[in-house]
């Protein structure tokens, strides 16, 4: 079942004078029990994606979308009541920067036993509540990875390391049993071990529970570990999207290719100290965007069409967005079959 | 040949009492020993709060060793002599974002800097900085722009100017790449590696991105606890690490790198 569908969603920003449309027609689903992974820069939007599916744009911006729908319910046109039922128990998210997001004037016990939701409460009579709650808090943080619960409780925000912050607000993404959870850079700042636990833990909570994940990121790494499909992202363009191992072993679009190509641990036969591949220059910023294509000034294989916005083509649910695909498009589980 | 950069035995303890009731908390860094030709790269990892940016601190004598000595080419680094010290070993911060004044021009950021350590007059401090804009890969122009003005990757390359615009024969970057997106950081990297083949300069890199680090050291040495757990030839500690934390370190990396690969 497709949970989440959005489809041409466009969010313009007001800079003062004009309009900037910072995501342009960005389509994107989520299935039941998939994993899919946001890829893009800083800047490119993934935030504001997230963002806009939780409704946390504000009112003078402007939304439009073809569809924007939870199970079928359109975000968009629902109450800020029934929107919040959802966020309450359905969708869950976890903030990119942990330390900020994270009440800095209550303890962290506080704040995770008031996130636990009264449903889960059942067992025992109400004076008993209170012990039941503090025995979910503990098990979710040892289900996180912080092992000294006591410790971390009682402090505050400020007074924890930046990668415990985070392994505890995706705690308190959890403790509701979301059926989505959107995590906004989970892995940032934190050691290879630990990626690995929260990789591991989040796949394992996928597999079991059928927990569908939307992960955003830029560690190509991470991403190819675990998610099944991958959307790609750019200066608020959706560029390539389909499984990831389609978009590995072919990727469509030079932006694509060049993003893989950057990260060195993916190429097994790069000689120690040699350069890695990269595009020149840098994003643009949203008050100096190009017209048509937004990687136009960057790529390597730009023509004379490519001022003009590229229709999405659709080929063996791999789309992509581009005048001049680096391969021709043909269909992957043919060839391997022959 | 006399080795660029020699630690021997450095030790560094950082001691804080949180209250007069409570004991003191003590943090103990080393001791640390290496050896760091010209040309070649050292890179530091380990876990957080290992002790990795308080012994880059230590290097560039923002904070004092208490026991050990550093030798810069075969003579020792005083820690009175700010001047050489200042001169020969430079340091690249964590964020390069906030590293910088927000309230004057690259220009004078990277003016400072001359005008606190040469004796260039105004007209050669201008020149250098021009040069050296151009060697990171920037335009002359960006002379007066500010900070706010910069893409995160230029204001990397702001940081690296500053931190090269002395001729040094070390630099010391902490955490360069972290807050980089992955086209601009591979942007970087190739920057940092044609300065160091052209410059001959001795790197000591300090990096939690395994993938990298592999890429562009020649030796790796792993923190635990502020403790030196493992050092070698990037080659052998890759291929065959002996301690357990660093075992489980490449280990997880390579699982990751390993189910990239089970797709195909």
């Amino acid at each position: 079942m497709r949970l989440l569908d959005v489809k041409n969603l466009t969010v313009e920003i007001d800079t003062g004078s004009v309009f900037v449309k910072a995501l342009d027609k960005v389509s994107l689903t989520v299935e039941t029990g998939e994993i899919r992974a946001l890829v893009g820069e800083s800047g490119s939007g993934k935030s504001l994606i997230v963002r806009a599916i939780i409704g946390a744009i504000p009112d003078h911006w402007i939304i439009t979308a073809d569809r924007l729908t939870w199970k079928g319910q359109n975000l968009l046109t629902m109450s800020n009541e029934q929107r919040r039922i959802i966020m309450r128990r359905e969708i869950a998210v976890v903030f990119q920067d942990p330390t900020s997001s994270l009440d800095p004037s209550a303890t962290l016990r506080s704040q995770l036993e008031e996130s636990i939701p009264e449903e889960l409460l059942d067992k025992g009579m109400f004076w008993q509540r209170n012990k039941q709650r503090r025995e979910i808090a503990i098990g979710l943080m040892h289900k996180v990875g912080i092992k000294n619960h006591e410790a971390c409780m009682q402090r505050y925000p400020h007074e924890i390391a930046a990668d415990i912050a985070q392994k505890f607000m995706i705690a308190m993404a959890l403790v509701s049993e979301p059926e989505l959870l959107i995590a906004d850079d989970p892995t940032r700042s934190m050691e290879s071990t630990t990626k690995n636990q929260i990789l591991r833990l989040l796949s394992g909570l996928n597999e079991t529970r059928k927990l569908a994940i939307l992960f955003v990121s830029h560690d190509l790494l991470a991403i190819s570990s675990m998610a099944h499909t991958m959307t790609v992202l750019y200066c608020g363009q959706t560029v390539e999207s389909g499984k990831v191992k389609h978009l590995h072993r072919r990727p469509l679009h030079p932006y694509t290719k060049a993003l893989l190509d950057s990260a060195p641990s993916f190429q097994i036969n790069l000689p120690p100290k040699s350069h890695l591949v990269a595009l020149p220059g840098t994003i643009p910023t949203l008050k100096h965007l190009p017209i048509g294509c937004r990687l136009g000034p960057r790529c390597p294989n730009a023509r004379k069409e490519c001022v003009k916005v590229p229709e999405q083509k659709m080929v063996h649910q791999h789309s992509y967005s581009c005048h001049f695909p680096l391969h021709s498009p043909v269909d992957d589980d043919l060839e391997t079959k022959q | 040949m006399i080795p660029v950069l020699e630690v021997k035995n450095l030790i560094y303890t950082y001691r804080v009492r949180r209250s007069i009731f409570k004991p003191v908390d003590e943090f103990i860094v080393g001791p640390v020993d290496f050896v760091l030709n010209a040309g070649e790269t050292l890179a530091v990892t380990g876990h957080n709060g290992s002790g990795k940016t308080l012994l880059a601190r230590a290097l560039v004598g923002a904070i004092t060793p208490q026991q050990g000595s550093i030798l810069l080419e075969g003579k020792k680094a005083e820690q009175s002599d700010k001047k050489t010290r200042n001169h020969n070993i430079r340091l690249i911060l964590q964020h390069s974002k906030y590293s910088l004044n927000p309230a004057v021009t690259v220009g004078s950021v990277l003016g400072q800097t001359l005008l606190l350590n040469t004796e260039l007059n105004e007209q050669e401090r201008k020149t250098k900085i021009e040069q050296t804009l151009v060697k990171v890969g920037l335009l002359r122009e960006h002379y007066y722009f500010y900070r706010h003005m910069l893409s995160d990757g230029q204001q990397q390359r702001v940081s690296l100017a500053r931190a090269m615009i002395l001729d040094p024969k070390v630099i010391v970057a902490d955490e360069p790449f972290a807050a980089l997106d992955p086209s601009v950081r591979s942007q970087t990297v190739n920057l940092i590696l044609d300065i160091q083949q052209e410059l001959g300069m001795a790197f000591v890199f300090i990096s939690q991105n395994l993938g990298i680090v592999r890429h562009i050291s020649d030796k790796v040495m792993i923190m635990d606890k502020g403790k030196v757990i493992e050092a070698g030839s990037s080659k052998t500690v890759f291929d065959d690490p002996q301690h357990e934390v660093t075992r489980k370190l490449i280990d997880s990396h390579f699982s990751l790198v390993d189910k990239h690969f089970e797709q195909f």
